[in-house]
């Protein structure tokens, strides 16, 4: 049942308007539209800028933003089979307006509830009075898994233990907002918040900037300032603590890093030395005094925690003992996640704070309770279950949470029966219906359920929330909160105030004083992957040559028995690829590995580079399947070639010249005059075949430097002088150890108490080898050598570096 | 009873390992009116670089200690002197089954010795539906708490074959069942998991036995290595009653504990994090003689 609810607006009614179609679903209350019929506040506004457009013009806006998201990199990691697959970010297109009035109701109860949160779990590990007066069942901590012992006792760095929370809202079919649960452990989601912004006004900015729309950045930079005034007392680094690249929500976790100026760090990037959290850096060990945590507690000390973790930092409980390091959140906090604990809140919050819930919550039954378990048999068919321990939403809960009504009677009688015998295992809930907001759907606007994600965080003056940023649309017009289960899409929640708004940018303000960052803040896991990505860029780019050149050769002769491809594919062979392959997949592992250390470090370059890379790495898999040995080939090649040019140009002439531009460029550096060096000894060998010189000065691309420089037809010496010895051939190997050298010196710790470091030292005696080399000494056994040593360098550089 | 206790733990490592941390508990504890230390002293080798020391949340004493200087071989020494007294527990004291959930109801605490923390699966013990059935038809008869907890004890040891090659340090309790072989960490857990899928509270005792029986008793079963057993809530009344199922008995004036945890993992002798690549061999030695 469906019915047309807008006839008392002024909007044109006659189709000319993108509202006229649109219908609301019976007895569920609209975002949009209100109980009267008519546009909420802001709303109006929108929809008549979006007849304004028009039609295909708000499509090309849309497209905008969809377009935004992809430049970006926007991703988010979803886990439905064994392997988590990379998702594009799923952007509802059009806002979720909520007036300002209604907002600051919303936000009232919400501090009410962080506020409440914070003495609950204090109580939890410090008195327990809730316990002992019988106001929370002692069931609920002792059996918790979320109930982390080691921390029982221990006072947090700065007195608290929330510092942001998030906090998941529906609007009921009463029209009043509900609380539907908390997330109090690493809520993840802001930063995708500050994506469905951009986004979104990137389609709608002239709307935007027209409707007082409250900002997002003034929540980012009270928080950050928080987390500095932390660190500024004692002096130490702050740092976000990420499970790694396989989690989740690593895109945020990369992006917030950036975004404030904080440093991503993985459990292994850390070292617990006396008490103190220390990062290991290319600079050695550092303090860091706050830790903004998005791994679940019990990962974090494998020594304290959970002892099959290999993602944390043995010791870390040990450091939150003593005070060193402030954790965002405190450990130990995901307890407040447990389903069960909505069913004693307000009555805890009577006792605590002297009065009721201002935002009320989702109804809950614990059966750990003989009246309560009853009432849940009692009411099975209008009741949702679900596990009393969860610590997930129930529409994140794919497999343990139930609509009563929808089991078999055979299911019914089983769950019925568990809950007689294990009562305290089970939750029933009211099974909250919510409320629709419109769509884009195919040019049209649809109702739909959504829920709202609203952000909390600590600041000098108390929890302060971000206005707006993150809803959830559901992907059906079902409006049970359970139907969310089927997942959706976000969307960006705008705050419509009746008065302008102030604008911010986390650029520093007129009068507030520049603060820069710290050298030294490179963590040695990153710029052990930012070598590697050099090295592996540089060895695909070797490589690519090589094939070239090759398949150019057996497209123009057709006789792959000739003595020069045959040399050519036997060294090929010894740097594992098949030259009869069209695509090598030799090639395409080096290209595989250049992907995988960028997306370790996604941190540290532009989501241009990342992009770059990732076309490269299609465009390649693309042919795999697609060309044949010889012109063919020898085209993909080419194309390739400009690819991780356009790659190369990017980090070049964009990427800041911190320590971590340094690795990358040592690490192409080594890999460059290793790949010509060895090259050029196959190709000099007394053994190799007519044209052997031709082609490797094609493969150096050195064909008019040499034609300019030596009067003569290649001949070994030449050669030699060319790609081994010239001091300003930029593919020579020893420009390339001259540059390895200008790189070693920028970074800190080449010199100690006067004396080199051994890695500067190895460097400058092969630079000064092949200085005053002669070429006729440059035999293919010294070449091999040469191409050892330069190896080595690298191994020096993990070894000063890394370790 | 006066005890003189030795042991020495060493570690042999395939590889020189560099650095590494550890979680220690092997210093018995004192139990006001069961057992007193009248000395204890703890040694290790290399000499740490950092060693400090804690006390857990079940009242554990832990040495953490940390090592940054490459090393093939790690040994952990330890001496103390206990007294260990002669403690009655009388069944006419505990719960019988039927109050038994009542009375963890009104059991409103969360310290360490609440009954609370020892109901639900912990790190090592799973509660499996086969040592539950096991558990229930051992106990069909016992009408009280502590005869339940002493007849699974009784049946595990009837049942179960001591056999140090069967098991190791990671086995679960539901291999260990399937077996019906083990050392005493295997029978303890089963106990663990049969009383904790009963509804009665149960946790694990890490400790010493006394090496060489009085004259005429035969020598039990585990002297010659760090032993575990069980401990059971017999209700309010009667409290924490410790049960050993490798020797089918209460524990009492032979064995000595270091300290207790839900399992394993909260009472491990060593935890231990190392930047290694290669395996280690492990040998222990326990000498536990009567002081006259």
């Amino acid at each position: 049942m469906t019915k047309r609810n807008h006839e008392s607006r002024s909007l044109p009614l006659d189709g000319a308007s993108i509202i006229s179609e649109y219908r609301l679903l019976d007895g569920v209350p609209d975002e949009m539209i209100d109980p009267a019929g008519a546009l909420r506040p802001g709303w109006d506004r929108l929809m008549s800028a979006f007849d304004d457009l028009g039609s295909s013009e708000l499509a090309a806006r849309f497209e905008r933003a969809d377009q935004y998201l992809r430049d970006a990199g926007v991703f988010y990691r979803k886990y439905d089979g064994a392997e988590g697959k990379e998702r594009a970010w799923p952007l509802a297109h059009i806002p979720l307006l909520i007036a300002e009035d209604e907002w600051n109701s919303i936000s009232s109860g919400l501090k009410q509830r962080a506020e409440l949160l914070e003495m609950i779990v204090t109580d939890i590990y410090g008195d327990n009075r809730l316990v002992q007066e019988g106001l929370l069942p002692p069931e609920l901590v002792a059996q918790n898994n979320e109930f982390l012992r080691p921390l029982v006792g221990v006072q947090p760095a700065g007195g608290h233990f929330l510092h942001f929370c998030a906090f998941e809202l529906g609007r009921g079919p009463d029209g009043a907002w509900w609380v539907l649960g908390d997330r109090a452990q690493a809520p993840s989601g802001a930063g995708f918040a500050l994506e469905n912004r951009v986004a979104t006004t990137r389609a709608l900015s002239d709307i935007y900037a027209d409707m007082n729309i409250q900002r997002l950045a003034g929540f980012f930079r009270d928080f950050r300032d928080h987390l500095f005034a932390h660190a500024r007392r004692d002096g130490g680094r702050v740092g976000i603590l990420t499970p790694g690249q396989l989690n989740e929500t690593y895109f945020e976790h990369a992006y917030i890093a950036r975004y404030l100026g904080l440093m991503l760090l993985e459990g292994e990037d850390l070292v617990v030395e006396d008490g103190q959290v220390m990062v290991r850096t290319v600079a050695g060990l550092k303090p860091v005094s706050v830790l903004w945590r998005r791994m679940d507690a019990s990962f974090v000390d494998p020594l304290e925690l959970r002892y099959d973790s290999r993602i944390g930092t043995p010791g870390m409980v040990e450091a939150v003992r003593s005070g060193s390091i402030a954790m965002i959140n405190a450990l130990g906090t995901g307890i407040l996640e447990t389903r069960a604990l909505a069913a004693f809140l307000p009555r805890i919050c009577k006792h605590l704070l002297g009065t009721g819930l201002d935002l009320p919550e989702i109804a809950t039954w614990w059966c750990g309770q003989s009246a309560e378990r009853d009432y849940v048999l009692d009411n099975f068919d209008t009741l949702m279950i679900g596990p009393a321990f969860a610590t997930t939403l129930p529409f994140d809960d794919l497999r343990g949470t139930v609509l009563g009504a929808s089991m078999t009677p055979a299911q019914k009688a089983q769950l019925k029966a568990r809950i007689e015998s294990h009562g305290k295992d089970y939750v029933g809930q009211e099974p909250v219906r919510l409320s629709t907001a419109p769509v884009y759907v195919a040019g049209q606007l649809e109702p739909r359920p959504i829920t709202l994600r609203v952000f909390a965080s600590r600041t000098e003056n108390g929890w302060t929330l971000m206005p707006g940023g993150f809803a959830r649309v559901g992907s059906t017009p079902d409006t049970t909160a359970l139907a969310m289960q089927r997942g959706g899409q976000a969307a960006d929640v705008w705050v419509v105030s009746s008065a302008p708004v102030e604008q911010v940018s986390l650029l520093p303000q007129e009068g507030e004083r520049l603060i820069r960052n710290a050298p030294g803040s490179l963590p040695s896991r990153a710029a052990d992957n930012l070598l590697w990505l050099g090295r592996y860029a540089e060895r695909c780019e070797a490589t690519l040559r090589i094939l070239r050149a090759y398949n150019a050769r057996l497209a123009e002769l057709s006789k792959p028995d000739l003595p020069i491809l045959t040399r050519c594919s036997e060294f090929l062979e010894t740097i594992d690829i098949d030259a009869t392959e069209p695509m090598p997949q030799g090639l395409l592992r080096s290209i595989d590995s250049a992907v995988h250390s960028a997306s370790q470090i996604r941190d540290r370059f532009s989501p241009d580079g990342w992009l770059a890379l990732n076309d490269m790495q299609k465009t390649a898999q693309r042919f795999a399947s697609r060309i044949r040995i010889g012109d063919d080939s020898t085209r993909a090649m080419t194309v390739l070639l400009r690819k991780l040019a356009g790659f190369s140009g990017l980090v070049h002439e964009n990427m800041y010249r911190f320590a971590g531009w340094r690795f990358l460029e040592m690490g192409r550096r080594i890999e460059r005059a290793l790949q010509i060096a060895r090259i050029t000894g196959w190709l000099t060998h007394e053994d190799a075949p007519d044209g052997s010189l031709e082609m490797l000065l094609e493969i150096g691309d050195s064909v008019m430097s040499h034609r300019r420089r030596y009067s003569v037809t290649a001949g070994t010496q030449s050669a030699v002088d060319l790609l081994i010895l010239d001091p300003l051939n930029p593919r020579s190997a020893l420009f390339q150890l001259s540059e390895l050298r200008t790189q070693l010196e920028a970074l800190p710790g080449g010199v100690r108490d006067g004396q080199l470091s051994a890695v500067a030292k190895a460097a400058l005696q092969l630079q000064t080898r092949l200085k005053i080399a002669e070429p006729e000494e440059v035999t293919p056994d010294v070449l091999d050598d040469i191409a050892a040593e330069t190896g080595l360098l690298a191994s020096l550089i993990a070894a000063h570096y890394f370790t | 009873m006066l005890y003189d206790i030795r042991l020495t733990l060493s570690y042999d490592y395939d590889a020189p390992v560099h650095g590494g941390r550890h979680h220690i508990r092997v210093a018995p504890c004192t139990i006001p009116g069961v057992q007193r230390v009248v000395a204890s002293s703890l040694s290790f080798s290399p000499a740490p670089h950092r060693e400090t020391s804690f006390i857990d949340f079940f009242g554990n004493a832990v040495s953490d200690i940390t090592f940054v200087e490459p090393h093939a071989k790690l040994e952990v020494r330890l001496a103390a002197r206990v007294v260990v007294e002669e403690t009655e527990r009388s069944e006419a004291r505990s719960a019988t089954r039927e109050q038994l959930a009542l009375e963890i109801t009104r059991y409103w605490s969360v310290e360490p010795d609440s009954p609370q923390h020892f109901l639900a699966a912990s790190p090592r013990v799973q509660i499996v539906p086969e040592i539950t059935a096991y558990g229930a038809d051992a106990t069909k008869s016992s009408l009280s708490v502590y005869a339940a907890a002493l007849d699974l004890c009784r049946a595990i040891h009837r049942d179960f074959e001591y056999d140090p090659s069967a098991t190791d340090v990671e086995t679960k309790p539901a291999e260990a069942f399937a077996l019906r072989r083990g050392v005493c960490q295997d029978f303890a857990h089963v106990m663990i998991a049969g009383l904790r899928g009963l509804g009665i509270p149960a946790g694990y005792v890490s400790g010493f036995l006394r090496t060489l029986p009085p004259a005429g008793q035969p020598r039990l079963e585990g002297a010659d290595a760090m032993h575990a057993w069980v401990r059971a809530w017999c209700g309010a009344h009667l409290g924490w009653v410790e049960f050993d199922p490798t020797n089918a008995m209460v524990a009492g004036p032979d064995h000595i504990a270091i300290g207790h945890g839900r399992d394993y993992a909260d009472i491990s002798p060593i935890v231990g994090v190392l930047r290694t690549y290669g395996s280690h061999e492990t040998r222990q030695s326990v000498d536990v003689i009567t002081v006259e």
